[in-house]
């Protein structure tokens, strides 16, 4: 326990005030004063000397305080506790099926493990991680893994030693994931079936057969990916397992104190080798000030950032702190609804499109921290996304032109502009702010866009309901199919569509047949086996996307971490999206100061 | 007294009632989706309605209703529709936290408030006087959580002599009373602002008074004329504005206990409104009504028994 820890170190300064008090100065003084006269003079003198014996005793004290702080750092690198706090007042669950906060996604990456992993600090690519090696038939619809031996399920109440995973577990897991009642991520799992062959190899199958990249990705630890205890979960159920969640990772649950932590410690049994770190607090800490001073007193290690640059450079500077800004970041991309006027109209889309320039939202949101993006779907690096290259061969980046704005504002009938009201979430980095910067420059071509901040529980809810024209979104997704389809499907048009949801832009419903073929396109790159076909598909839809400006991609935005320099991810941390955060291995430790 | 005692319990049920409904429809209004917000915009649409159902939500809002006063009745807050924890086992720990924070803010106000609104009297229109009256409207003024940051950056940032995150561990004195002490002061300071005015013109009040005169003719020195008979029937008032004092603090409190990160009452209901967590919500709300109401009570009745003139029936 990490508090338990802190204590200790607390403890040590408090003893140092007990000693001071054993010395007793304060009893020896009033020993004296009982049989002193009672004149002016000789109480004054007594009355200094009083006092300076509580200066005397203040300094001492503060000085333990002080000692006490820094041998708190030391203490934490020789007991290896990590703190990191996020923005949360709470965690919503553990369960990793359902997990979706930062903070909890985060916690569960620490506690779960699936068949195959992103590498850590880079994860691009995938390898083994309970699975040691898989096959995949001719027809690419039968896939074969072979597992790990030897991997054992953290203890818990009922199995105090734990028990090893086998078939029956990875079986379990993702028949759970499928399933939507117990899983918020049942849709990828549709059409796939899953037995245990032997102990030790598990063979899924897929209906329709689908590209490495897509498949892996199912399997990866990652949401629905990441394997649960059977045992523990049929032993204690669902609701049981939010709070204490059963898994083969680095770290074990420990403990979790509502609103305040969850307490994870080294696994030592893990498959890899047991963690450097012993134990890793969770913190829910919602203000920033609050995680931002706990960082600098030295009780937090890691915090999460705010995604500005002013404050990041306030923040860089303080000593023995580093801040770390990785990507591959959420996509923030303007969407128009163009079932209603005036975003019906193409004209007037492009000319919108014209007004904003994409290098002026990302200069104000900061140099460091927010890129120009052009693809609709994911930001690049991510396999398949449009550059901007792409784009300008496609000759589909429309921007940063006011007069050909105000042209084409004209040819739409609005000579004079218009005005049109969005309805923004409060949260400041990811909605308003670059939202505030567009506001101003399609100020410049008449285009009066005001702004309706609300919170961000609301802001959700309102834009399914239809109830803004323009829909700012910053999202990440773990693939372009993923992307295409919420965002663009006939399908997922919100409230109408067959399954409603994220396809604000109404695009696929509406307009001629040129627009709506979008759907056989993205359906066409979903099941294209070969990956280089399919990026191609993936990038023809994009520029489709660009042409008829359902969407203009805006920029997207680097995580901001903060860390001390003790901390040592033990990873190189470039390209990082399985957490939202800096991922917490068994190789992280805390260098001695 | 008993029977005023009974009445007004009787009184405040009415009110209670008016205030839970109010409660319930308050949550309910607020646009967002407590499934939506527990599973993030990824999840698919049948994972949503599946947990919609789980919580609850999927019956009609006059059902929901019936459910929520019939669980009160039975004395049961329910449970969090996020992470199934009771609401009643939540309160009972984040109570502690949020009482010792709100007593030991009242004590700090005392403490300091009714030394400073003394000399503010005594030496009235003195500089002593402007001192702490501009003093005082600076704690009226600013607000709770910035003062908060200002003292964290001195004692904990600059001195380093207290942490600053959470709220320590109950069963650790010395853990607890460090996290304690800067949000307690930050708090005090508030209430400190309360007291010293209140202390300047209740003491401006008795001692204008007949028997004040009085005294000083009969030749008593001026402290014990100050102390024994002004300051006396002053404090009055003061002590018995305690429970109202304390209201405000709960109010103000919130913001505190967010910035230092303590795991309160106000923490527990900013975190069910942010996460639209309706059943917790409305739990807490129940309950921090029933205390303004209990203290409101307890004002009037403290008031009696300290104040013969005053008499309930």
């Amino acid at each position: 326990m990490s508090h338990n820890r802190f204590m200790t170190s607390c403890r040590r300064c408090f003893s140092v005030r007990t000693i001071v008090d054993g010395w007793n100065p304060l009893d020896a003084s009033e020993a004296n004063t009982a049989p002193s006269g009672r004149d002016a003079f000789a109480e004054r003198e007594e009355l200094m000397r009083k006092r300076s014996v509580v200066y005397l005793a203040f300094a001492v004290v503060s000085l333990a305080f002080a000692f006490g702080a820094t041998a708190h750092a030391q203490q934490l690198a020789k007991d290896q506790v990590i703190n990191i706090a996020f923005d949360a007042g709470d965690l919503q669950t553990l369960d990793p099926h359902r997990a979706a906060a930062t903070a909890d996604r985060a916690t569960v990456d620490m506690i779960f493990n699936g068949l195959v992993r992103y590498t850590p600090g880079n994860q691009v690519g995938v390898e083994p991680d309970l699975a040691t090696s898989w096959k995949v038939s001719a027809d690419k619809k039968v896939w074969t893994f072979a597992l790990r031996k030897g991997v054992f399920f953290h203890p818990y109440p009922g199995n105090p030693n734990g028990y090893e995973l086998t078939a029956d577990d990875i079986v379990y897991s993702f028949k759970r994931a499928a399933d939507s009642k117990r899983s918020a991520y049942a849709g990828e799992y549709t059409g796939m079936s899953f037995e245990a062959v032997d102990p030790f190899t598990v063979r899924i199958t897929i209906e329709k057969p689908i590209s490495e990249t897509l498949f892996l990705a199912k399997v990866a630890s990652y949401a629905g990916g990441m394997i649960v205890a059977k045992k523990a979960v049929e032993e204690k159920g669902d609701d049981w397992f939010k709070t204490n969640p059963i898994g083969t990772g680095p770290f074990k649950f420990d403990a979790y104190e509502p609103r305040q932590k969850t307490v994870l410690s080294g696994n030592p049994k893990y498959f890899r080798g047991a963690p450097e770190l012993k134990t890793v607090a969770v913190r829910y800490i919602a203000a920033i000030n609050s995680r931002e001073l706990g960082l600098q007193s030295g009780e937090l290690q890691i915090i999460e950032g705010l995604k500005e640059d002013k404050w990041v450079e306030k923040v860089a500077a303080l000593p023995g702190i580093t801040v770390k800004s990785f990507g591959p970041c959420e996509s923030q991309v303007l969407l128009f609804n163009m079932a209603k006027p005036p975003f019906n109209d193409l004209r007037v889309r492009k000319a919108f499109s014209y007004a904003v320039s994409r290098e002026s939202v990302a200069a104000f949101m900061g140099k460091g921290l927010a890129v120009p993006i052009y693809s609709p779907a994911q930001a690049p690096p991510a396999p398949g996304a449009l550059t901007k290259e792409d784009a300008q061969r496609a000759g589909v980046v429309y921007e940063d032109n006011i007069a050909e704005a105000k042209k084409l504002l004209a040819e739409a009938g609005f000579p004079n502009g218009f005005r049109t009201e969005v309805i923004i979430s409060e949260m400041a980095s990811s909605y308003q702010k670059p939202m505030v910067a567009i506001q101003a420059q399609v100020k410049r071509a008449g285009i009066d866009m005001a702004l309706k901040v609300v919170d961000h529980s609301s802001f959700h809810s309102l834009i399914r309901e239809d109830a803004s024209p323009i829909v700012y979104y910053s999202a990440w997704r773990p693939n372009v199919d993923a992307y295409l389809t919420r965002f663009y499907h006939s399908d997922s048009v919100v409230k109408t569509g067959k399954k409603a949801d994220t396809n604000f832009s109404h695009y696929g419903a509406v307009g001629d047949t040129s627009v709506s073929n979008i759907d056989g396109l993205i359906e066409k790159a979903r099941w294209e086996l070969d990956a280089d076909k399919q990026v191609a598909l993936w990038k023809e839809a994009q520029v489709k996307l660009l042409k008829d400006v359902a969407v203009v991609p805006i920029i997207r935005l680097k995580y901001v971490f903060p860390m001390s320099a003790a901390v040592d991810l033990g990873h190189p941390l470039e390209f990082s999206w399985v957490t939202y955060s800096p991922q917490i291995t068994e190789k992280t430790r805390l260098l001695a100061p | 007294m008993v029977s005023y005692a009974v009445r007004r319990i009787l009184q405040s049920i009415p009110i209670l009632f008016v205030v839970l409904t109010l409660v319930f429809l308050i949550a309910r209004v607020l646009p967002g989706d407590p499934a939506v917000a527990a599973l993030g915009d990824y999840a698919s649409k049948d994972a949503v309605n599946a947990l919609r159902e789980r919580m609850g939500l999927n019956v009609p809002l006059w059902m929901q209703y019936v459910r929520f006063l019939a669980d009160l009745c039975r004395g049961n807050l329910g449970t969090s529709m996020i992470t199934h924890y009771p609401v009643a086992a939540q309160i009972q720990k984040a109570l502690p936290y949020s009482l010792e924070l709100t007593f030991s803010a009242i004590g700090f106000g005392f403490l300091i408030g009714i030394p400073l609104g003394i000399p503010a009297a005594v030496r009235r229109n003195s500089f002593v006087d402007y001192f702490n009256r501009v003093f005082s409207l600076m704690g009226l003024s600013v607000p709770a959580f910035y003062l908060g940051i200002l003292l964290m950056l001195l004692f904990s940032i600059q001195l380093k002599w207290f942490p600053v995150v959470g709220g320590g561990e109950l069963s650790n004195l010395s853990s607890n009373l460090r996290h304690l002490f800067l949000p307690a002061l930050s708090l005090g300071l508030i209430m400190t602002a309360y007291v010293t005015r209140m202390t300047r013109s209740s003491l401006l009040n008795s001692l204008r008074e007949d028997y004040i005169r009085t005294a000083h003719a009969k030749g008593l020195t001026a402290r014990v004329v100050l102390f024994k008979h002004a300051l006396r029937n002053a404090l009055i008032p003061i002590v018995a504005l305690g429970g109202v004092y304390a209201v405000v603090l709960i109010g103000s409190s919130v913001m505190t206990e967010i910035v230092f990160s303590r795991p309160g009452l106000g923490s527990l209901m900013v975190g069910a409104i942010k996460q639209r967590d309706y059943t917790t919500l409305q739990s807490v709300m129940v309950f921090y009504a029933v205390i303004v109401a209990v203290l409101n009570l307890m004002t009037d009745l403290v008031y009696e028994l300290i104040d013969p003139r005053i008499q309930y029936r």
